[in-house]
């Protein structure tokens, strides 16, 4: 066992192997408050990675309504239950992580779904946090009923349960860009990544006997494009890119700025221990910070009053790099913000996106003379 | 299910089998009698620590019922579980094994036989796990750390008989269709078919289409579309590092019945990979045995692992029997 940092926790934790982080790693934040559940997304990688012999349950993006909704079955109640009660002290994690709750035969707590756990993945869509009754109803703000949709991909941990527990060491973390792979030769299909991986984002062919798992899209972010999974956002609530340590955190990365400068995208579950590297801007109409913390860890409801205050016009750079979320096929490192316009940056300092902060306001004449044609509003 | 007698061989003979566990449970006292009495030509009664590998004509290669194995002097060999690599099995779900080998100009055979009250060959589910058993081998100056996959200097040449592989020998290779055979599909890009729930993995490989299927794709012989063998021929250099080799040309079968495996694994006597074991008529190795449970979710690590090593003795001449049929 090892002593790493997870500043994810702000503290060290037990692991099995030393802290080696890669060069950069990749991430991606989520805002929840513009997921509208198209499962777009997850049609993109199914029909791209997983539409094979064997794979038929495999969704390696899934979209599930929180509160009640989960593909597995009950996947984070369940990893949640095994863990049992843990506390944070401010920012500080003073539970168990996953690994150091490991029972001694095992390097991870976890446990492995059955078939049938994947047979719902949209059990619970839709539905809201409370029971809808016969009284009557008025609608409050904030609203008292509330759900909202958590669209889930293998997080390419820092320190990846699936990994650790993979005693033929078939699972590896790309020294490049941290995404998580499977060796699909040396993988001899014992399933402990299945048991591990909290989140259940590694799964077993039913055909091909092996373990597999979201491959960030590797082929394309070695081209520099983003992930299908984002590119194919309707909602445009993905942002892809490369996250920093925070005493390494720079301004003018994107995902950093989210992550890092103005904290409003946070780790799912942190608590398990795993440094996941997919953050989620926390759904702002949630009235239950309990429910925020355990999902988002302590950092939840101040994220949302940032998050908030950019909307009403307080922060233009935070509403600047949100809106560089899937504007461009290409993966932006860097953005900058002069006047009204936000310009972002590929690796090789190209621009592909210059766009105004906010659509302006155009009023045009019913009539178009250039055309002499009236323009006539069909809806 | 059905685990049956290789048609290719014999009748199969349950009274042999049982017979063999009878004199199994005497042998081991009697070789512990015999201890240090057993010159390289003297009968064939195994010394303590020790497997002796009686010379045969042919090797029964798949046929675990032969007469044939009455000639070889059988070794209890007790197991334990495995505590060294997590996943751990703290407590071993099968007690000890009977372990019998024979070999011929070309071959070296054992039989391994073990309790199990239920056949498991489908690994299909998430939940599905195989029975399985290995045989370890190294050279003679091999130690202990043969038990744990080996070192650097002392490689381990594994022959893995699986359960489910048998089934897709026989059977043809188990797919989702076999758990899921009313499952809906539209459609299994990129073959076009008006009935893609008749495609088989040997259809991607027709229709080049192996990508679809990335672990048969990379040549892993666990996703393989037609299965001729269930044994699988490995070269270990220490934990983790099991690789299967080139040459597949490891055999075997396996037989349940009346609640007991029994198992034939062989190998070529001489070694056709790098880092395998090659063995001499009249040589010896050092040797070492796993068994897997899949009804207790065995696989990989999780296993029950022999307590020690033994020396596998192959005996040229053929010593006076103890064993007369
Ligand atoms: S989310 Fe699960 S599968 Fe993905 S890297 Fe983390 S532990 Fe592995
Ligand atoms: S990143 Fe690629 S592989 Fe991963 S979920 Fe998205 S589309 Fe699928």
């Amino acid at each position: 066992m090892a002593e790493v940092w997870n500043w994810q926790l702000n503290r060290t934790m037990q692991y099995h192997y030393d802290e080696v982080r890669p060069r950069r790693q990749a991430a991606a934040v989520f805002d929840t408050n513009k997921c509208i559940g198209c499962q777009t997304c997850t049609m993109a990688c199914k029909t791209t990675w997983t539409s094979g012999h064997g794979q038929e349950y495999m969704l390696w993006n899934n979209v599930e309504t929180k509160p009640w909704g989960s593909y597995p079955l009950a996947w984070d109640v369940k990893a949640l239950q095994l863990l049992g009660p843990q506390h944070w002290d401010g920012d500080t994690y003073t539970g168990d992580t996953i690994f150091e709750a490991a029972p001694e035969d095992k390097r991870a707590l976890g446990y492995a779904p059955s078939d049938i756990e994947f047979a719902y993945p949209n059990r619970g869509e839709d539905e809201v946090n409370v029971s809808i009754t016969r009284e009557k109803y008025h609608l409050k703000m904030p609203h008292d009923m509330w759900f909202f949709y958590l669209p889930r991909v293998c997080n390419h941990c820092t320190y990846p349960a699936c990994l650790e527990s993979c005693s033929r060491q078939s699972i590896y973390k790309r020294p490049e860009d941290g995404v998580v792979l499977v060796d699909q030769d040396r993988c001899r299909g014992y399933r402990v990544c299945y048991e591990a991986c909290p989140y259940k984002k590694i799964f077993y062919n039913h055909t091909t006997k092996v373990a597999e798992k979201c491959v960030f899209c590797y082929p394309a972010l070695e081209q520099g494009i983003q992930p299908r999974c984002m590119r194919s956002c309707i909602g445009k609530i993905r942002s892809f890119g490369y996250v920093s340590t925070p005493d390494e955190a720079r301004d003018d990365n994107p995902i950093d700025f989210l992550v890092h400068v103005r904290k409003v995208a946070l780790p799912l579950y942190p608590q398990f221990g795993l440094e996941p590297n997919v953050y989620y801007i926390p759904p702002i109409h949630v009235d239950s910070d309990p429910f925020l913390t355990m999902l988002f860890g302590p950092g939840a409801r101040r994220a949302i009053d940032t998050y908030v205050a950019a909307m009403e016009g307080d922060d233009r750079e935070l509403l600047a790099a949100l809106l560089l979320a899937v504007s461009s096929d290409r993966i932006m490192t860097r953005f900058s913000v002069d006047d009204d316009m936000v310009s972002g940056y590929t690796d090789d300092g190209e621009r592909a996106v210059h766009m105004p902060i906010r659509v302006p306001n155009v009023e045009r004449s019913p009539f178009d003379p250039d055309l002499n044609v009236y323009r006539l509003n069909t809806t | 299910m059905s685990i049956t007698h290789d048609p290719t061989s014999g009748t199969p003979d349950r009274t042999l089998v049982s017979r063999r566990r009878l004199l199994g449970a005497g042998a081991a006292g009697a070789g512990a009698v015999a201890l240090g009495a057993c010159a390289d030509d003297g009968p064939n009664l195994p010394a303590e620590g020790e497997i002796v590998s009686v010379r045969t004509p042919s090797v029964p290669r798949r046929d675990p019922a032969s007469p044939l194995w009455d000639d070889a002097p059988p070794t209890v060999v007790v197991l334990e579980g495995q505590i060294t690599a997590p996943p751990y099995r703290r407590e071993p779900v099968v007690a000890d094994i009977s372990v019998r080998s024979l070999h011929d100009r070309d071959d070296v055979a054992l039989l391994v036989e073990w309790d199990d009250p239920r056949p498991d060959a489908a690994t299909v589910a998430n939940d599905g796990f195989r029975d399985a058993c290995a045989v370890l081998l190294g050279d003679p100056a091999a130690g202990e750390e043969l038990r744990f996959m080996g070192t650097q200097q002392h490689p381990v040449t594994l022959l893995q008989w699986k359960a489910d592989w048998q089934h897709d020998v026989e059977h043809g290779v188990r797919t989702i269709d076999d758990e899921y055979p009313d499952r809906s599909v539209d459609a299994y890009p990129p073959i076009v078919t008006d009935d893609p729930l008749g495609i088989t993995p040997a259809d991607y490989v027709t229709a080049d289409a192996t990508p679809w299927l990335p672990g048969l794709h990379v040549g892993n012989l666990l996703s393989a579309p037609t299965r001729t063998r269930c044994v699988e021929k490995m070269i270990a250099y220490g934990f983790g590092t099991t690789t299967t080799t080139d040459t597949q040309d490891a055999d075997g079968w396996g037989r349940h019945d009346g609640g007991r495996w029994a198992v034939v694994v062989t190998k070529p006597l001489a070694a056709h990979d790098a880092g395998e074991l090659h063995l001499r008529p009249r040589g010896s190795a050092t040797c070492a045995f796993a068994v897997w449970s899949g009804a207790d979710g065995d696989a990989g690590g999780r296993k029950s692992v022999s307590t020690r090593t033994y020396r596998l003795v192959l005996r040229e001449a053929h010593g006076p029997s103890p064993f007369p049929s």
